[in-house]
């Protein structure tokens, strides 16, 4: 890494030298800031190759969002830089809306586990391979087909 | 042979004071597992900012947790900010430091008092709540609000800090400098305290590290990370304040952290005075951003704080994201708690600090003549203090 390049250039650079044929977008937004796009099946190979190359073992959260059409998952990833914790990897995919399920990866980060059942509950991911993808937020007798973030879903006048 | 007994904590237990559940298998005394249960008072706070505008996501934000309100509204509005492109007036940046550091102040002082009250210590938890005081009329009289500051908004902060005021607050953390001064001896030198506490709730470097523990607990574990080094947000780069970690692993090395910090935090206070920089407090910002996605990162009292925004260029947020230091402790918590006795539940649980919140206005009625009237906080110390003191004789 030379003085003239920063941390985040730097990260873009080797997640565009070993995965240049499966991203679809990457760039560095601003300071500590890195976007990049996936498919769904190569999120555990980039998850791994952060954690093994640049010793991230911090996931932040993992957002959910509909997007009509398909469903959006972003993993804030913290990778090390200046401090520990300083520079966020948000890695996205997209998966289908009609058969969203998406392999887990809480044997990778196992401080994952609450956010993919969080991701499960609210929008109906189904992340294979969790040890234990339970109800966590909404009450036990929540209809199955109800999923409130998702954007056809209304609040009900009380 | 020792058979596996479960017992259900919560939702509603004396010694927790949230709607949570932890289902504990133990073995005799001792914990063996742990399974937490979330949801009890899910408000659903998520859609509800999709529902809302952008303007009025800033006071459901501030709702979301009675303590740490100004860490999430200013959260939210460094994430909107960023959809803006703008960056808030210097001036703006330090009283949001300022606001920040009390509310820090307020909440580790509020959390020393819980960890004396959830061992037996009732002394401890009076005095410190009495001094705590000090740091709530603080930020009353800078914000008219005890508790919900409503400090922040999208493009800058409401209120200002006035020179007749500064010497006012730089009085308040004098007192409370020397207070938690005095708090930390206790812990260090109380034996009471230190039985309860020390080797209880052991979290080891690398568990912290890999079940993605977060503020006070992390840094327990001698993890030097906090929001406010990691992404120096609204130019805490500018004000040197040390990272305060201990090497114990244990509850009482979460309170020496706490301790610590509350003394950093009136060093940053006290340097934001010094270096107040003058000038615009506010932005004028249009009422919609435009469309994009940002995300915002703040050192809560209880570890960091992500929010995620996403615009479509409505007036409503397509989708907000927040993630709260509590939920990122709990699977932490899960492995603090495996292999201590039951009786060790409590201070535990109290070590990452999971939050409730208290506040009230009082109107008092006076039933035979129906005339209602409302006191200030210092009317009612005022006659609280008469009334003991006519008693006492």
């Amino acid at each position: 890494m030379s003085k003239s390049t920063s941390k985040e250039e730097f990260i873009a650079h080797e997640l565009k030298s070993n995965f240049g044929d499966v991203i679809s977008e990457l760039k560095v937004t601003g300071p500590r800031r890195v976007y990049v796009t996936v498919p769904p099946e190569s999120l555990r190979d980039i998850l791994l190759f952060l954690k093994n190359m640049f010793n991230a073992r911090h996931i932040v959260t993992i957002t959910g969002i509909d997007m009509m059409k398909s469903f959006e998952l972003i993993y804030h990833i913290a990778v090390p830089g200046e401090h520990i914790r300083s520079i966020l990897v948000n890695v996205k995919t997209h998966i289908p809306r009609d058969n969203p399920t998406m392999p887990s990866v809480v044997d990778i980060l196992p401080g994952a586990t609450l956010y993919e059942r969080e991701v499960h509950d609210l929008l109906g991911i189904v992340f294979e391979g969790h040890p234990n993808l339970e109800r966590l937020i909404l009450p036990d007798d929540w209809p199955e087909d109800e999923f409130p973030l998702r954007k056809d879903w209304k609040p009900k006048e009380v | 042979m020792m058979s596996i007994y479960r017992i259900p904590v919560g939702p509603q237990h004396p010694a927790i004071k949230e709607g949570f559940q932890w289902n504990f298998k133990l073995d005799g005394e001792v914990i063996v597992d742990v399974t937490p249960r979330l949801g009890f008072v899910h408000r659903g706070i998520e859609k509800g900012m999709e529902l809302r505008s952008w303007v009025q996501g800033i006071y459901l934000a501030e709702r979301i947790c009675g303590i740490c309100n100004t860490p999430h509204t200013t959260c939210y509005c460094l994430a909107v900010e960023q959809l803006y492109d703008v960056e808030v007036p210097k001036r703006a940046q330090y009283l949001r430091i300022i606001i920040n550091e009390l509310n820090r102040i307020h909440s580790h002082l509020l959390w020393i008092g819980v960890l004396g009250m959830e061992i037996g210590f009732m002394t401890y938890f009076m005095y410190v709540w009495r001094d705590r005081e000090r740091v709530m009329d603080i930020v009353e009289l800078i914000t008219g609000n005890r508790v919900t500051m409503s400090m922040n908004m999208i493009g800058g902060v409401v209120y200002d800090i006035t020179p007749p005021m500064e010497g006012i607050i730089r009085r308040g953390l004098d007192y409370l400098e020397e207070r938690t001064k005095y708090y930390k001896e206790v812990l260090l030198n109380e034996p009471t305290i230190r039985a309860r506490t020390e080797n209880v709730g052991v979290l080891s470097k690398s568990d912290a590290i890999d079940l993605c523990a977060v503020g006070p607990t992390l840094r327990g574990s001698d993890v030097k990370s906090d929001a406010r080094f990691d992404e120096p947000y609204s130019s805490y780069d500018e004000i040197s304040f040390n990272l305060v970690t201990y090497p114990y692993c244990d509850v009482y090395a979460r309170a020496l952290v706490r301790a610590d910090e509350t003394l950093e935090s009136i060093q940053i206070i006290r340097e934001c005075l010094d270096k107040m920089p003058s000038g615009p407090i506010k932005v004028r910002l249009k009422r919609t951003p435009p469309p994009g996605e940002a995300v915002a990162r703040v050192e809560a009292p209880r570890g960091e704080l992500l929010h995620y925004v996403k615009s479509d260029g409505k007036e409503k947020p397509y989708r907000v994201k927040m993630r709260t230091p509590t939920l990122a402790n709990i699977p932490a918590t899960c492995e603090m708690l495996k292999g201590y006795y039951i009786a060790d539940i409590p201070a535990i649980i109290a070590s990452i600090d999971p939050c409730y919140c208290c506040t009230e206005r009082m109107l008092f009625i006076d039933i035979n003549s129906g005339k209602s009237w409302v006191w200030t906080d210092s009317e009612l110390r005022r006659y609280s203090l008469k009334y003991y003191r006519e008693r006492r004789k």
